[in-house]
């Protein structure tokens, strides 16, 4: 049998949640697994042991929960606005009332006033009085200006004047400061220039000269040292080639001498062979 | 279960909830008194701590009165009223778990429970003493309840202490039934598992009277 049952299926069948069909297929399936049916009587085992704790007593203490009343007409928060408006308003109206407030509007004019309104007075124009023409005023400005003009002219005047002179004055002292310092510059140097050209040729000619005197010298002694050296070197050369002759000389003498005697050997050692010839054939 | 006056009063209380409803304090107070128990032993089973049990209940009744005007259905009230509770555990169990001191006397009661004296007590059938064994008993069921992880001891008391229907169950937790089931399952595993760890069987619970 393919059907199995599942632990969501064995709970319900514990606890009495099962009916019918249901029921009776885990019923079968207990019957059919030992295990099951073990695991089962386990669990019920479980359940009496469960069962020893008791409910315990206790006594509900009261409970309070806020006044759930619908709240009286009175206490409805936009009656309370309401009011509380209406009663300003009302002392707003009791104060202007004692304080004999006025208000009024009229001719585009708001008046709030505190007892009775008081008309104001019309405005006075007012009234200029008679005084200068417009001619006298005319004139005054022209003598004043015309005085003024005077004034002006006198001091400028007196200031080119002062300006003049202070610019001829200026120009005559500096041309003679010029003058003066050019004719000293001049005279100055013709003199210095003489003087320094002077100069400048005597100790060109001194140190032209002693340079001469001093090449000269050198050349002399170079050319002296030079000729020394060439006669050393060609007494050296003579030398040597004298030796190399000498050399050659006496190896050339070595070489004859040492000839001369090999011919005498072999002269002698042929005479002796010729003059004993038995003697020799018989002593080899 | 047998059914006591009370559990009877607590199935026909229709029309009193109609009344609670409709802000009849009488009413109201009448239905605190009728279920007051029931949720105090559910807190109390789930925090095995009498002052948590207390606020529970109460803020779950607090609760119930303010807000029994917008269940709908009059005939879900018991899951509603469990949903309301299991919330306020749930809220006070995070509270619980901010503070990580773990009370004092549950490590003392753990050591208590390998002691030999409660093994030598065991098998004694002498009435008085009896009673004693009972007690510690229960004392160490409820202990192995709180072993639980949460979610599985919601089920086991709802399912084994209140008796909700797995479909109410499901209700209050907004989960389905087969969840429920599987909750339940492994939450009775969990504790056959705790209680052998125990050393309680056959022989200590005392079949019989």
């Amino acid at each position: 049998m393919g059907y199995k049952a599942s632990e969501q299926d064995l709970m319900a069948y514990l606890y009495g949640e099962l009916e019918g069909k249901e029921k009776e297929m885990v019923e079968q399936y207990l019957l059919e697994h030992a295990e099951a049916r073990l695991e089962l009587e386990k669990l019920k085992q479980l359940r009496h042991a469960l069962g020893h704790v008791k409910d315990k007593e206790v006594i509900a203490p009261p409970i309070f929960v806020g006044d759930s009343r619908p709240p009286f007409i009175w206490n409805a928060p936009y009656l309370k606005t309401i009011l509380s408006i209406a009663a300003s308003l009302l002392i707003v109206m009791l104060v202007g009332k004692f304080s004999g407030m006025q208000i009024g509007y009229a001719d585009s004019e708001l008046r709030i006033s505190f007892g009775k309104p008081s008309t104001p007075k019309q405005a006075v124009p007012v009234n200029t009085i008679e005084s200068l023409s417009p001619n006298e005023v005319q004139q005054m400005i022209n003598a004043s200006l015309q005085q003024n003009n005077l004034a002006m002219q006198d001091s400028w005047a007196e200031t080119q004047k002062k300006l003049n002179a202070s610019i001829v004055n200026n120009l005559a002292s500096n041309s003679a400061k010029i003058d003066n310092l050019v004719k000293q510059s001049s005279a100055a140097s013709q003199q210095q220039i003489k003087d320094f050209v002077a100069a400048m040729q005597a100790e060109n000619v001194q140190v032209v000269k002693s340079y001469f005197q001093l090449s000269s010298s050198e050349q002399k002694q170079y050319i002296e040292s030079l000729l020394v050296d060439f006669a050393k070197y060609l007494q050296q050369q003579r030398n040597d080639d004298l030796q190399v002759v000498q050399t050659q000389l006496s190896s050339l003498q070595k070489n004859t001498d040492t000839f001369k005697q090999e011919t005498e050997q072999i002269l002698t050692s042929i005479i002796s062979n010729v003059g004993n010839k038995n003697s020799f054939g018989t002593k080899y | 279960m047998t059914e006591t006056l009370l559990d009877i009063a607590m199935m026909h209380s229709d029309n009193l909830i109609a009344r609670a409803k409709e802000g009849d304090q009488g009413a109201q107070g009448k239905v605190v008194q009728l279920w007051y128990k029931r949720i105090y032993n559910f807190s109390y089973k789930f925090f095995v701590d009498h002052d948590l049990a207390m606020e529970v209940s109460q803020k779950t009744f607090i609760s119930m009165c303010k807000n029994l005007s917008a269940l709908q259905d009059n005939t879900r009230f018991k899951s509603w009223l469990y949903k309301i509770a299991v919330n306020y555990c749930r809220e006070e169990s995070r509270k619980k778990k901010g503070n990580r001191s773990l009370p004092f006397d549950l490590v003392w009661n753990r050591d208590a429970e390998d002691s030999p004296q409660w093994e030598s007590s065991g098998n004694r059938t002498d009435n008085p003493e009896r009673q004693l064994q009972q007690q510690e008993l229960a004392d160490v069921l409820q202990e192995a309840l709180l072993e639980l992880n949460e979610e599985q001891r919601e089920v086991v008391i709802m399912k084994e202490y209140e008796g909700l229907k797995f479909r109410e169950i499901a209700e209050v937790l907004n989960i389905s039934e087969n969840t429920v089931k599987s909750r339940m399952y492994y939450g009775l595993d969990g504790l056959r598992k705790i209680l052998e760890r125990k050393n309680i069987n056959k022989e200590t619970i005392g079949y019989g009277i």
